[in-house]
């Protein structure tokens, strides 16, 4: 017996007059461009006029130095920026695995059982309410001036929209699907690891792209309040000294530090849930 | 249904392959109990194909759902080889409206989701599924995502998914129903050869009254909410079908009979 036969199975875009794979690459390069071109240029404006303000009006250099002269801050003291930077990125790295891990878990948690989430749910919220400024130097009485202290406030910080987030992907599943499984005769291990866990990753991963950006801020936060290290520290200490550069210069290395591990989390996303760009793509087009 | 049950026929009865012996289902809304079924009699013997169909709402889908174990009747008791089944989750196939499909799963993986779940391991079951991608017309896309296969080919990889664990009583509801009309009709030819290489038991939902007629032996026409049994209809046409059947006396008549016992239930759905 023969299946019918299907004439519209895939969609491969076609482009007249060019190799596929070549049309493909053209595309995503013309994509490229046009979502980074529209910010690149208003950068490049801004600094132009902030350049240009300064040096006509001469602005003193503590008040605000020029984007040339930052730039040449960031040069002349890379090796000083280089070391809190890593400082810092330890702290964010290490409070935000955490933050990963036990969100993860909580949220794994929380999606279980009725009786873990209503125990729960409210103290995560709670976690919140209370500013991280006014725990911070809480902290700082309690765990010292180390690390930990900073560890904790990042994790804290970043914990909260992974757990909702990941708590609305394993609650968010299909109904149907989890019937589906019943039938199949799975157990309730089975339509949780089978089906809510992969349901629930697009969801993980927009959590946790917040969660990276907070994570930054935990850290600086954290620093401020009180440390040795640091790019918040570096910051902290050059303003009384009037060296406002060197405060641009800490501010454009955290920025970079910032989007490239924002980057990153969108790179491990494309990676681990591949299928969700393609159908997303397939709607879109 | 007319209950022409004399003894020799209710021993036969009891030996069917899925039974459902006086099931109503009651839900509450608002407050309100209302029935969905009414003491429902179906049954399907071994290797039979029976459809059901009527008003849409009259319980039909519920009560696929009570034979799958999805959920339990108010009263009424089912059986399953002839042996009343309390528990009947993993035992009966059950394909639903939408294929849902698991989008994060390749076809193959999708299809062996059955056999995964009851502990075979990946790569035997996986050897399993690759021998019948052919038939099933999916040669080529076992490592496609579901995304990029056509509206047929899903439907037939859920398919292929509901049979894979090789259970004795497949339900289908409405596989069709989302298809195309040209699909549909080489998904009923397709379907006929399958069952009639399987000599599996089916019952198929459907609101197509030519569908019904021309896949099984037997129709079940149910009332509007709440649903009963209203005519059980056999159908006579030799095996194997074809699709010229469709414009032979004897199938013209089938239909008109049916119809005219859908029109009494909802004049408005079954109009010409």
């Amino acid at each position: 017996m023969s299946p019918p036969d299907d004439a519209y199975a895939t969609q491969v875009p076609a482009q007249p007059g060019m190799a596929p794979q070549a049309a493909q690459y053209t595309w995503r390069l013309r994509r490229l461009a046009g979502s980074w071109l529209p910010a690149a240029l208003i950068v490049l404006g801004l600094l132009g006029v902030w350049e240009g303000y300064v040096r006509l009006c001469a602005v003193p250099k503590w008040l605000l130095p020029a984007p040339s002269v930052i730039a040449v801050t960031l040069v002349a003291s890379w090796e000083l920026l280089l070391g809190h930077t890593l400082v810092t990125l330890l702290e964010v790295v290490v409070g935000f695995g955490l933050a990963l891990l036990g969100g993860v878990l909580l949220a794994c948690g929380i999606a279980m059982s009725r009786t873990l989430e209503r125990a729960l749910y409210p103290f995560v919220i709670a976690s919140q309410m209370v500013p991280i400024i006014v725990i911070a130097p809480l902290l700082l009485i309690w765990v010292g001036y180390g690390l930990t202290p900073k560890v904790i406030v990042v994790a804290l910080t970043a914990f909260f929209p992974i757990v909702v987030n990941m708590v609305d992907g394993l609650q968010s599943v299909d109904p149907d699907a989890v019937n589906l499984l019943r039938t199949l005769g799975a157990n309730r291990w089975q339509i949780f690891v089978k089906v809510q866990v992969p349901a629930s990753l697009p969801f993980l991963f927009s959590g946790t792209r917040v969660a990276m950006a907070v994570s930054v801020i935990g850290a600086i936060i954290g620093e401020w309040v009180g440390s040795s290290q640091g790019l918040g520290y570096l910051m902290i200490r050059s303003k009384p000294q009037f060296l406002t550069e060197r405060v641009f210069a800490a501010i454009v290395v955290l920025s970079v530090m910032g989007v490239a591990l924002f980057v990153l989390v969108g790179v491990v996303e494309k990676l681990a849930i591949p299928w969700w760009h393609n159908e997303q793509r397939q709607r879109s087009l | 249904m007319k209950r022409a049950a004399s003894d020799a026929q209710a021993e036969v009865l009891r030996d069917a392959k899925v039974r459902a012996e006086g099931v109503s289902k009651h839900l509450l809304q608002h407050g309100r109990q209302f029935a969905v079924l009414q003491e429902v009699d179906l049954d399907a013997q071994d290797g039979e194909f029976v459809s059901l169909i009527g008003p849409s709402g009259c319980g039909k889908s519920t009560l696929l759902n009570i034979i799958a174990g999805l959920e339990q009747p108010s009263s009424g008791t089912l059986y399953l080889n002839g042996r009343r089944a309390e528990q009947r989750l993993g035992t009966v196939g059950y394909m639903q409206q939408k294929d849902l499909l698991l989008p994060w799963r390749n076809v193959l993986d999708n299809i062996i989701l059955g056999l995964e779940l009851r502990g075979v391991s990946r790569r035997l079951a996986r050897g399993r599924a690759l021998a019948l991608m052919g038939q099933f017309g999916l040669k080529g896309f076992e490592t496609a995502y579901p995304y990029a296969l056509s509206g047929g080919m899903r439907q037939r990889a859920a398919f292929l998914r509901t049979i894979l664990p090789e259970q004795e009583v497949f339900l289908l509801d409405e596989p069709f129903g989302a298809l195309d009309a040209l699909t549909r009709t080489q998904l009923h030819e397709w379907l006929l050869g399958l069952w009639e290489t399987l000599h599996k038991t089916i019952v198929l939902v459907t609101h197509d009254v030519e569908e019904a007629i021309f896949l099984s032996d037997r129709v079940y026409v149910m009332t509007a909410r709440p649903g009963r049994v209203k005519l059980v209809q056999g159908i006579d046409l030799p095996r194997p079908r074809r699709l010229d059947m469709v414009t032979t006396a004897h199938f013209v008549a089938l239909k008109a009979q049916l119809l005219a016992a859908l029109r009494r239930e909802s004049p408005a759905q079954y109009e010409g």
